[in-house]
């Protein structure tokens, strides 16, 4: 954040005002999206556990619980019913977005050796070129979006199919069911520290908000997107080289 | 008092459902609007409100045609499923007696007891939509039970097919009825719960094989729930806690070692 804002601070320095050149990165229906999932996906979260862990076993009892299960319903029908409508309203940018988060290149691979370093200890020389989405976020959004798909599905079969599936599919779908809520919880819980706790990661929760990002955070964090990939491959061949040159 | 168990002689039963109207006049339950569907069966299935009922059978076999009875109910199982799924402990399983009953109070209608039971025993009334409602069973009519009386089902019936006491002297009962019955010209009959699902609380006394009244051969304690009680639940305290406790390590390493300053 600091950092950005001395780089700012340079640039502006001949005008003498701190001036951020702000760019749009989320159109208005990602962020309604983003935050209305957001919301549901807590409340499925909270009213769900009622049932899965033992300790918490006094919320789901009796006429209390029969509200958990019926709130845990209405927010289902909101967690499946607004991709959809985002779908209807932004169907090219829902394609771009989603073929951008299926993507897999090598930069991925070399980003993933260098998240430890970075995120652990700030070291950012010569990290690999993203795009719009780097890595993690394209992990979290291919786990969401896996994820969903588990839920919608067994989840549909377990609120309508009660008598009318064999119960032994019933059976596996109660377990698939708990499997994938372990596993985007899981997710959820370190895109929570990424997007809001990390003290590096400013510009996420910001371009969440207000729909923009800083230029120069764009083009040291997704230069893919910034400069394209030919440039954005030569600049980082640049900063490899010269990291190279710094250790020796 | 140990287990208690109710011995059903089907080849005594014959089919007067004195114990389906004596169970709804014991618990209360009211009676179902049917249709006459050309089968003295009514109504067609157990259900909320319906918790005991005789099925009716032709059993065609060559030649022979018999008409085989069966009081359909809870069977109490020695180890119930139903019991151990349950999210509200709404089902309980008498440690004494072994009765397995549905506390109304704490039952949240998940509905996890009617998928898990081998026998498709537990009912709810909820709807469909909503899920709002609750699972309701037989319940051996614990409460006369614990008060010196025997089930409402086992003091109407007139015939004599009903019995009820100690699971094991049901159990020899049983099997002295069977050497009987065999003896008497049926090759096939046998005793069905003795080893069942842990044992059940419902003994059969058949003249034919179990599947001929339409009950599971070999009815199987469901797999998946260990799996999912012993493997899966553990499993995911175990991921948040892991995720939580990651995090807060990242957290703190990565606030000791980047210096803010020189972050550009």
């Amino acid at each position: 954040m600091i950092g950005n804002r001395v780089r700012a601070i340079r640039e502006a320095d001949e005008v003498g005002a701190i001036r951020i050149r702000w760019i749009p990165k989320y159109s208005l229906m990602e962020r309604v999206l983003h935050w209305g999932h957001t919301a549901a996906f807590l409340l499925l979260a909270v009213t769900g556990m009622v049932l899965f862990f033992p300790f918490l076993r006094p919320f789901a009892v009796g006429e209390a619980g029969e509200m958990v299960r019926v709130a845990h319903r209405g927010a289902a029908i909101a967690y499946g019913a607004l991709p959809l409508v985002y779908v209807i309203l932004e169907p090219r940018r829902t394609w771009m977005s989603v073929k951008s988060v299926f993507k897999i290149s090598r930069y991925d691979v070399e980003w993933v050796k260098g998240m430890i370093p970075y995120y652990m200890f700030g070291k950012h020389e010569a990290m690999a070129p993203q795009d719009r989405f780097n890595t993690g976020e394209k992990a979290n959004a291919v786990v969401i979006i896996l994820g969903s798909v588990v839920f919608a599905i067994t989840g549909l079969i377990m609120w309508f199919g009660k008598g009318f599936v064999p119960i032994g599919v019933y059976q596996v779908m109660v377990v698939l069911h708990d499997l994938a809520m372990i596993v985007t919880v899981s997710m959820f819980v370190v895109h929570l520290y990424l997007a809001v706790v990390h003290p590096l990661m400013w510009a996420g929760l910001v371009s969440m908000r207000y729909g923009v990002t800083s230029a120069a955070y764009a083009q040291e964090h997704h230069a893919l997107w910034y400069y394209g990939p030919e440039r954005a491959k030569e600049i980082y061949e640049a900063q490899k080289a010269e990291a190279q040159s710094d250790q020796e | 008092m140990s287990r208690v168990a109710m011995l059903i002689d089907e080849s005594i039963c014959m089919a007067c459902r004195g114990c389906q109207v004596a169970c709804k006049q014991w618990n209360d339950l009211p009676a179902e609007q049917t249709t006459q569907r050309g089968t003295y069966e009514n109504p067609p299935d157990r259900s909320a409100i319906t918790w005991q009922l005789v099925r009716f059978r032709e059993y065609v076999q060559g030649e022979n045609l018999q008409w085989l009875f069966l009081t359909e109910g809870c069977f109490h199982c020695g180890t119930p499923a139903c019991v151990a799924v349950c999210p509200t402990s709404a089902l309980k399983q008498d440690p004494d007696l072994g009765i397995v009953t549905v506390e109304s109070d704490l039952c949240n209608g998940c509905g996890y007891c009617t998928q898990f039971c081998p026998f498709d025993i537990p009912r709810r009334d909820a709807d469909v939509l909503t899920g709002l409602g609750k699972a309701f069973k037989c319940h051996m009519c614990q409460d006369r039970v614990t008060n010196g009386l025997i089930p409402a089902c086992v003091k109407t019936c007139p015939a004599g097919a009903l019995d009820f006491g100690d699971r094991n002297e049901m159990l020899a009962k049983g099997k002295d009825r069977v050497e009987y019955l065999k003896q008497a010209g049926f090759p096939n009959a046998n005793l069905y719960g003795e080893q069942e699902m842990g044992g059940l609380g419902r003994l059969y006394v058949l003249k034919e094989r179990p599947s001929a009244y339409g009950l599971p051969e070999d009815p199987q304690y469901p797999v998946l729930e260990p799996v999912w009680q012993n493997v899966v639940q553990p499993l995911g305290t175990l991921a948040f806690g892991a995720a939580a406790l990651g995090v807060l390590a990242f957290w703190a390493i990565a606030r000791r070692n980047i210096n803010m300053e020189e972050v550009e």
